[in-house]
């Protein structure tokens, strides 16, 4: 824009030479340059009007245009639904990895009565009274009589009930239908999938909540009304899982074990095949809470993931493995195993006595408390800490249930020198069998950080390194000298699979202090096969005794070996492993 | 040139003026509360006291009040705007801290002997404020970026506020608000342009990384959307509300089935029969022709509105008249919209005909606001 000057100069010199006063032309032209501006607005605010007016014409003529097409449009006349309408019921399947149905929803009815349209309470207390033998005929005629309008009766029943209610012909009596949650697999996976109870309850549906597992954890996702038809896709093997539970069942009766638990993990994705905890129960009837006694004794403790264990000489191979990768140890390295060692007013025995000195490669496949505390020592508490927090022993495990963030292992409290030796032949420090599980994969499959997951990853990105590629197989190999040479010699191998793996043996705490001389934890992990490691086994047994032999035998050797290694036996085939027929199958003569 | 200088001789002194007080909106404001007493009565089954009554207490003493803020010189309001902003502002924080939760938001102030609502009254100090500020900058520095920025975070940091209560509804309201003032008061085009295309952009953003590598948002939001967006496909969940109101929309027909013949609202299908969803009750009773009446009602009011402030010299009157009347535009605009399944549920009431204490009195001092613009107007040379 060209503005024109206030003082024109040229009609300045002119003015003046007219003998005029110049500051009129300037009062003129200001005024003008106001005017123009005032104009100028002027017109903006008009056409800013105009544009406004527009829209809430368009706005108002749409509005109207909808108001008459819906005017318009066929009169439906109002559904039969009412406020428990609004109640959203839906919850998605859940399935196995392969698709298996593991929950799913069940449609009944649930049964009120509306006493205001009742024809005949009599007879109908009395008709009731007769389909429902646990209802009482006085209780109901007085409850029909009474000032309620609205009242229960059933909140669930068969169809074949309904039809006899049906048929008594009372209007009053009326039904709702409900979503049940069904398990259609019983008491499989019971402890993976928790179990569904009713949260707000209407008389059309009533929401399903999740109580427990997987149930819980994700119950806004399987609650979202988004999620449409997609079921939720576990990670279990419903297969491998039936199988598991089965042979746990087996070896836990066997081993006169009052609990069990296995977990069947894939070593890269951290995908878990197959959780089992015993004793279980069935979701479709799950049992109250206890409300006395100890927790940890009820069917609804999921010893895999709630139980804090000191997982005794599993611990072993962490301080052996760290020994190596840090270059302080080799295999061959000889450790002082003279006992007892020594240190301030503590003794550290081994079971037998090992001599004056061991390699590193016996200590861990003879298991010597002594050994692996010197090796310990030579790590230091500081790093042992830093590597057992990397494999995931200071946090709760993240794996999908509502019991697992609830489950923090315990730490000493201060972690001092003895800490670190009682530590390092896993004593001093509990966890969950999955923590175990988890940890044995991040050392055994390479190397690579390991996070445990009940849901089937489709893409799988490996985690950070925690140990190099190197030491991860020295540590498979020492491991597998254990099943072949070592503590799990006599029960742990299973022809063709290659099994590695260490036995633990832990004496139970007494809630007063101290431990107690006859009841143990014992616990075998494992990975197989050895040279290409595909999946982590850890089975713990709750107070195994073999009663089969003179003197009853504890030791995880006689009780959670054989029973982990008859759970490869069956699972593996399961999974699609073929033996490796150069590893010592035993071929059938024809 | 400010306003005094103007001619202030013009202006009605004393009682008179009562006479000079825009009467056609006061009246029209009147009918549209009225149908609302009929509404409130209605869904209550015909029961006078249920709602209504109370409504109508609300309306008197608004209407009063109304009276009142229309008698007070509109230079006062002005001069009180910033303070009004800033009392509405602290009110929203101390809702922020310390408000009173209700219905899963926390919107409410308990002021002991009432509970108040402070978001309704920052949607027409916010209107004041805006107006006010451009009263007081010169024209040619509208469109300056520096002088863009301070009216855009006066509405920006409240709608966040109401946002977080959460309350989607007034924070549309707001927004829409504060940006139609803005655009009344001249400020350049190119600033709208880029906002409704940067947001555009964005939303396009999000919808397009759905599904690829570089997805902005997760898989269970995207579902929220969706069922957001179009109801229909949950229709006994989100979508529960719309489906009945439509269904009231439809049954009504052209003429509906008569007053407190409504089966629809009087059945209890209708949740917030009484307050966000009273329009269904409408339909379905008096019509499309009822609907339609209302419609014109509203639209009068509004055109009344722009009348005023176009013959308004006085920038402040006329910009202030303008906001609150786009703030009640767009009031009814989204809940018909709403109601009608044109847009989203967000929550938004029909005004002066849904129940509710604050809204109606803000709205009406909101008019006497309007109206003492009108009253005390700069008249033509």
């Amino acid at each position: 824009m060209t503005r024109t000057p206030l003082r024109p100069l040229a009609r300045i010199l002119a003015a003046r030479r007219e003998g005029e006063n110049p500051d009129a032309i300037e009062r003129a032209n200001l005024a003008a340059r106001h005017e123009a501006a005032r104009d100028a607005s002027r017109e903006r605010a008009e056409g800013r009007l105009l544009v406004l007016g527009i829209v809430f014409l368009c706005a108002f003529s749409m509005v109207g245009v909808r108001m008459a097409a819906l005017a318009g449009s066929d009169p439906v006349e109002p559904r039969a639904a009412a406020s428990g309408a609004q109640i959203v019921a839906a919850r998605a399947d859940i399935t196995d990895r392969n698709g298996r149905i593991l929950a799913t929803n069940l449609t009944t009815h649930s049964l009120y009565a509306q006493p205001p349209h009742m024809i005949e309470p009599e007879k109908a207390a009395r008709e009731l009274a007769k389909v429902f033998p646990d209802l009482d005929e006085a209780d109901l005629l007085k409850r029909f009589t009474g000032e309620r309008k609205f009242l229960w009766i059933k909140k669930r029943i068969s169809p074949e009930q309904q039809q006899q209610v049906f048929d008594i012909g009372e209007p009053g009596l009326l039904f709702g239908p409900r979503e049940m949650r069904l398990y259609p697999n019983g008491a499989v996976a019971s402890h993976v999938l928790g179990g569904a109870g009713y949260g707000r309850e209407g008389v059309n549906s009533a929401e399903l909540i999740g109580v427990a597992g997987v149930e819980k954890a994700l119950d806004e996702e399987l609650r979202d009304p988004g999620r449409g038809d997609v079921p939720l896709q576990l990670s279990i093997d419903l297969t491998v899982q039936a199988a598991v539970e089965r042979v746990l069942e087996g070896g836990m009766r066997l081993m006169n074990a009052k609990g069990a638990a296995a977990i069947l993990m894939d070593a890269h994705t951290g995908e878990i095949v197959s959780l089992a905890s015993l004793p279980d129960f069935d979701p479709n009837d799950r049992p109250r809470p206890a409300t006395e006694g100890d927790q940890a004794e009820s069917p609804l403790f999921n010893r895999a993931v709630q139980g804090v264990y000191e997982l005794g000489s599993t611990f072993k191979i962490f301080a052996a493995a760290q020994g190596i990768d840090q270059r302080l140890v080799s295999q061959s390295t000889w450790i002082e195993t003279e006992g007892p060692l020594k240190w301030g007013t503590h003794r550290i025995n081994d079971l037998r006595d090992h001599g004056p000195a061991l390699t590193v490669q016996d200590v861990i496949v003879k298991s010597s408390n002594i050994g692996t505390a010197r090796i310990a020592m030579m790590i230091g508490p500081e790093r042992q800490q830093n590597f057992l927090r990397d494999l995931g022993f200071f946090k709760p495990t993240s794996v999908e249930l509502i019991e697992a963030p609830g489950a923090r292992p315990l730490l000493p409290e201060k972690w001092s020198e003895i800490h670190t030796m009682t530590v390092s032949y896993g004593h001093g420090l509990s966890a969950s069998p999955m923590h175990l599980a988890s940890a044995y994969a991040t050392l055994l499959n390479g190397g690579y950080k390991v996070t445990p997951t009940l849901l089937k990853r489709d893409r799988f990105e490996r985690g950070p390194r925690v140990i190099s590629e190197n030491t991860s197989k020295q540590a498979r190999d020492l491991l597998r000298r254990v099943v072949t040479d070592g503590t799990a010699a006599a029960f742990g191998e299973v022809a063709g699979y290659r099994v590695a793996g260490k036995t633990g043996t832990a004496d139970k705490p007494k809630p007063e202090g101290g431990y107690y001389e006859d009841k143990v934890i014992a616990t075998f992990a494992s990975v197989f096969p050895a040279d290409d490691p595909k999946y982590i086994l850890v089975v713990t047994l709750d107070e195994p005794v073999d009663t089969t032999g003179k003197k009853p035998r504890r030791t995880a050797d006689r009780t959670a070996v054989p029973v982990a290694a008859e759970v490869i036996r069956r699972a593996a085939p399961l999974l699609g492993l073929a033996p490796d027929a150069s590893a010592g199958v035993t071929l059938a003569r024809n | 040139m400010t306003y005094l200088v103007n001619q202030v001789r013009t202006v009605p002194t004393g009682l008179r003026k009562v006479l000079f007080v825009n009467w056609p909106i006061a009246l029209l404001l009147t009918a549209v509360a009225c149908v609302g007493f009929l509404m409130l009565t209605s869904v209550a089954g015909g029961e006078v006291d249920r709602w209504a009554e109370r409504q109508m207490k609300v309306f008197a003493v608004g209407f009063l009040l109304m009276l009142a803020v229309a008698m007070v010189p509109i230079w006062f309001w002005r001069s009180i705007s910033g303070l009004a902003y800033l009392f509405a502002f602290g009110m929203l924080i101390v809702v922020e801290t310390s408000g009173v939760v209700r219905m899963g938001a926390q919107r409410w102030v308990d002021l002991g002997v009432t509970v108040f609502q402070p978001s309704e009254l920052m949607k027409i100090t916010l209107v004041m404020a805006l107006a006010a500020y451009y009263d007081w900058l010169p024209l040619q520095k509208t469109s300056r970026p520096l002088w863009v920025i301070p009216p855009v975070l006066l509405t920006l940091v409240p709608t966040a506020l109401v946002l977080k209560q959460p309350d989607l509804g007034t924070a549309i309201l707001l927004l829409a608000g504060g940006g139609l003032v803005m655009f009344c008061a001249g400020v350049s085009w190119w600033y709208f342009v880029a906002v409704i295309a940067g947001g555009l952009g964005l939303i396009y953003a999000v919808f397009a990384s759905r599904g690829t590598d570089w997805q902005l948002i997760k898989d269970y939001q995207f579902r929220r959307i969706d069922t957001f967006l179009d109801p229909s496909s949950d229709p006994l969940g989100a979508g529960y509300n719309i489906t009945q109101s439509k269904i009231a929309l439809g049954s009504g027909g052209w003429t509906g089935k008569g007053f407190m013949q409504g089966t629809q609202s009087r059945l209890n299908f209708l949740p917030e029969k009484h307050t966000d969803f009273i329009f269904t009750t409408l339909a379905e009773e008096f019509g499309m022709v009822g609907g339609m009446s209302l419609l014109v009602l509203y639209g009068l009011i509004v055109f009344f509105c722009v009348l005023s402030a176009s013959q308004n010299k006085d920038r402040f009157g006329a910009l202030l008249t303008l906001g609150i009347a786009a703030t009640l535009f767009l009031f009814f605009a989204v809940n018909m919209s709403m109601v009608m399944g044109l847009a989203p549920v967000v929550g938004v009431p029909l005004p002066l005909v849904s129940f509710g204490g604050t809204a109606m009195l803000v709205l009406l001092a909101a008019f006497g606001l309007v109206q003492s613009a009108h009253v005390h107007r700069p008249m033509t040379r």
